[in-house]
């Protein structure tokens, strides 16, 4: 079997797995597993750096140390822990695809909350104070007038951390998730004899949708800091948070 | 340390709340009108993807749509990874399990079985030119394969000394096999027979070592103490036999004319004990 | 079923995911040796003034950072030995091809992360400093190996210890082509055990303790070498 016939016969299970007839794989939800899992993290990742910054160290404490312990633990072990054990704790049956968006969910806010936090602390703390003095309560501060800004200064290490979601994905191949490594491995099995090839292709799906979208997020960061006002300092704030922060995986 | 405070407390946490029990499963399955049932889809012939149609096929997968007709109720599989099967199962994220899986002592104490629905043996597959002509001659050499089943820890007491490298699925194994990256292959004597006429002109170059490491009965798994699914999935199987259906999906997918290639089946589907 | 901590204290069990730990830290080890050399010549050639060079030096780091480490795994242990002439391969396979392939990847993945930080560290040294250099009669080389570099590790080792604690972690990843690391010992424990509580226990407590001595190392070099602003 030549390799063109290999994508012939295999093409549409690479891209879609057993959809419409059987549950949705491959490509398609190696996307929605990272689209959600960034999305649905967003959220929990703000609570946790809202509460990292507290001035409440009842607070701020535990929170720190539960972002430290995700970040200590590698991804596949958060997984196991969530496949495995979750279950026997909450009592509620999930499937595999729910564990694995779980367990991105939760490393995902660990790493956001990092990124927000790095955003909210490279704002100039007078607009803090300037909405607090106008009498916006403390929330309200964060809301109307810190996190709007926040939010366009993060968005290239968004992206990224999209990015690194996408690769993260991967490891639903270990739960036996149809995403698309484990279908590459699967088509890999049945042809038997073009393993560089198959594996070739796997990483040139993921590195056009990869490298695609991180030259979307150079160019949000280009754009942006040739905007902004004080474009040279945030651009600046934006991207340590870039390179420490998002590469996972 | 607050980190080890903060795990063992997880921990017992995690151990102390088994998963609850649960009502009778059978009314479940009917009242949702579908039976989950988890297989592998790697293990070609008993569950593995038909490239044309893009579903799951297979042996297991027969078996599973005759007992969810029996009971009336829509049949949706479930891919599971080999090490995954009996946890899936025992959290009750599945119905059932069709999944190549073996029925011991050992798993009777986690969760119950089916009547056997597959007898075959366990054995080595080698290349030819690696000398091997005999099980012993593995010691201390290399032998590759699947992750979480009864192969690893079978071969490890046919040769305590051999260097066991598992795969997450058996046929990944066997591509390390024919890549040379180890010097026997161990699986399910089915399987070999199916991955073996997979060789085509290569077959020559490749011998299954006559020596069974053990005799494996196949069942499939059921959740501990939900004997009223076992009675009616033990119905259905005995149905199948009796009508010679079972007999009829036997030969299908280890026939002679399959790639598998035995001439007679040597077991009926009558027994739900195993020794040893 | 209760947790089993005599399990982890002694045995069979025991041996297995201290045998795991070792591996993992071993294979951690050697990566960081090889990639260090590797992320800074990297980091040169995407600086350096040849064209050539520089797109040589971005082609590696975004080729390798846009694909997953387990896609780099599979093809570096299935795929990429495959291309060999037979008489290396052979050689190869007798010997352990499982850790090696996994070192590759690693090492690979690993360089094209720190490559990045250590290019972002030399160019935050001011402009100025290379051109004295250069002024002073030192090589393009010679400019970056006695002024830029010494500064640029000061600044780049915080991030760098980041990206050795995701290297730790990363390790764990080398269970899919059968590396006997700390995750394929505690998979092994708990599919012959049965105690699968115990076993992935040990392995995160194992991550979590290094990982957290890498965090504290990170958190003293900051405080010890503060990044002095110009």
């Amino acid at each position: 079997m030549s390799l063109i016939e290999v994508i012939q016969t295999y093409w549409v299970y690479f891209l879609i797995g057993q959809f419409p007839d059987g549950p949705l794989g491959g490509l398609s939800l190696t996307i929605v597993l990272a689209a959600g899992g960034l999305l649905l993290a967003f959220p929990l990742g703000l609570a946790l750096a809202i509460a990292r910054m507290s001035p409440w160290p009842i607070l701020s404490w535990p929170v720190t140390s539960i972002v430290y312990v995700i970040r200590g633990t590698p991804l596949l072990m958060v997984l196991f822990w969530a496949y495995f054990f979750l279950p026997s704790i909450t009592g509620q049956k999930i499937s595999q695809f729910s564990t694995m968006l779980g367990a991105l969910v939760l490393f995902n806010a660990a790493y956001l909350s990092e990124i927000f936090r790095a955003g909210i602390q490279a704002l100039p703390t007078g607009q803090f104070e300037a909405a607090r003095s106008l009498g916006l309560s403390y929330f309200a501060s964060l809301r109307l007038v810190v996190m709007p800004q926040v939010m366009r200064n993060m968005l290239p290490s968004l992206v990224n951390q999209f990015v690194s979601t996408i690769k993260d994905t991967s490891l639903g191949y270990i739960i036996g998730l149809s995403e698309v490594s484990f279908i590459a491995s699967q088509i890999n099995n049945l042809v038997l004899t073009k393993p560089t090839e198959i594996y070739l292709v796997l990483a040139l799906a993921y590195f056009l949708l990869c490298f695609g979208l991180s030259r979307f997020a150079f160019w949000l960061e280009r754009r942006h800091a040739r905007s902004s006002v004080l474009g040279g300092d945030r651009s600046k704030m934006s991207h340590p948070a870039k390179s420490k922060l998002t590469e996972q995986t | 340390m607050r980190y080890a405070r903060f795990i063992s407390s997880f921990i017992l946490l995690a151990t102390l709340l088994s998963p609850l029990a649960r009502a009778d499963q059978l009314a479940d399955i009917k009242k949702k009108g579908e039976i989950i049932v988890g297989v592998l889809g790697t293990d070609e012939p008993n569950s593995f993807i038909d490239p044309a149609t893009r579903k799951i096929v297979g042996y297991d997968v027969d078996l599973s749509e005759a007992i969810a007709k029996k009971l009336g109720v829509k049949l949706t599989l479930k891919q599971l990874s080999v090490a995954a099967r009996i946890p899936e199962l025992e959290q009750g994220r599945i119905d059932l399990l069709a999944a190549s899986l073996t029925h011991n002592k050992e798993r009777e104490a986690k969760i119950d079985f089916s009547l056997t629905t597959l007898v075959t043996g366990q054995r080595v597959m080698v290349r030819k030119d690696s000398g091997i002509t005999a099980v012993p001659q593995l010691a201390g050499k290399k032998v590759l394969t699947v992750k979480g089943g009864t192969q690893e820890p079978n071969i490890r007491k046919a040769v305590p000394t051999a260097d066991v490298i598992t795969f997450e699925t058996s046929l990944q194994a066997f591509i390390g096999l024919q890549q040379g990256k180890g010097l026997g292959y161990v699986n399910d004597e089915v399987s070999l027979f199916n991955n073996y006429g997979k060789l085509g002109d290569a077959q020559k170059d490749y011998i299954i070592l006559p020596q069974n490491l053990s005799i494996e009965p196949l069942a499939l798994g059921i959740r501990k103490g939900e004997s009223g699914l076992k009675k009616e999935v033990d119905d259905a199987l005995r149905a199948l036999e009796k009508s010679g259906e079972a007999e009829r999906l036997f030969f299908k997918w280890y026939g002679p004319n399959s790639k598998v290639k035995l001439d007679k089946r040597t077991f009926k589907i009558d027994s739900d004990k195993v020794d040893g | 079923m209760s947790f089993d901590l005599n399990l982890l204290l002694a045995g069979t069990y025991h041996d297995w995911l201290i045998q795991g730990l070792r591996l993992s830290l071993g294979m951690a080890g050697i990566t960081l040796v090889l990639a260090l050399p590797l992320a800074i010549t990297v980091a040169m050639f995407r600086l350096s003034p040849l064209r050539a060079l520089q797109w040589l030096g971005a082609t590696f780091v975004e080729s390798i950072r846009n694909v997953p480490l387990l896609a780099h795994m599979l093809f570096w242990y299935f795929g990429a030995p495959e291309l060999l002439p037979d008489g290396i391969k052979r050689w190869l396979y007798a010997g352990n091809i499982e850790v090696l392939s996994a070192i590759a990847a690693l090492t690979l993945y690993t360089a094209a992360y720190m490559a990045e930080d250590i290019r972002s560290g030399i160019r935050g040294i001011s402009s100025g400093q290379f051109e004295a250099g250069r002024s002073l009669g030192f090589s393009f080389l010679g400019t970056m190996r006695l002024i830029i570099l010494p500064q640029a590790l000061r600044v780049t080792i915080p991030p760098l210890v980041s990206q050795t604690l995701n290297l730790w972690k990363n390790t764990s990843i080398a269970t899919v082509i059968g590396v006997g690391e700390l995750m394929y010992q505690a998979a092994k424990v708990e599919s012959t055990a049965f105690r699968s509580a115990e076993a992935f226990a040990f392995a995160t407590l194992c991550y979590l303790s290094v990982s957290l001595i890498l965090t504290v190392l990170g958190l003293l070099y900051r405080r010890r070498f503060p990044v002095r602003v110009a």
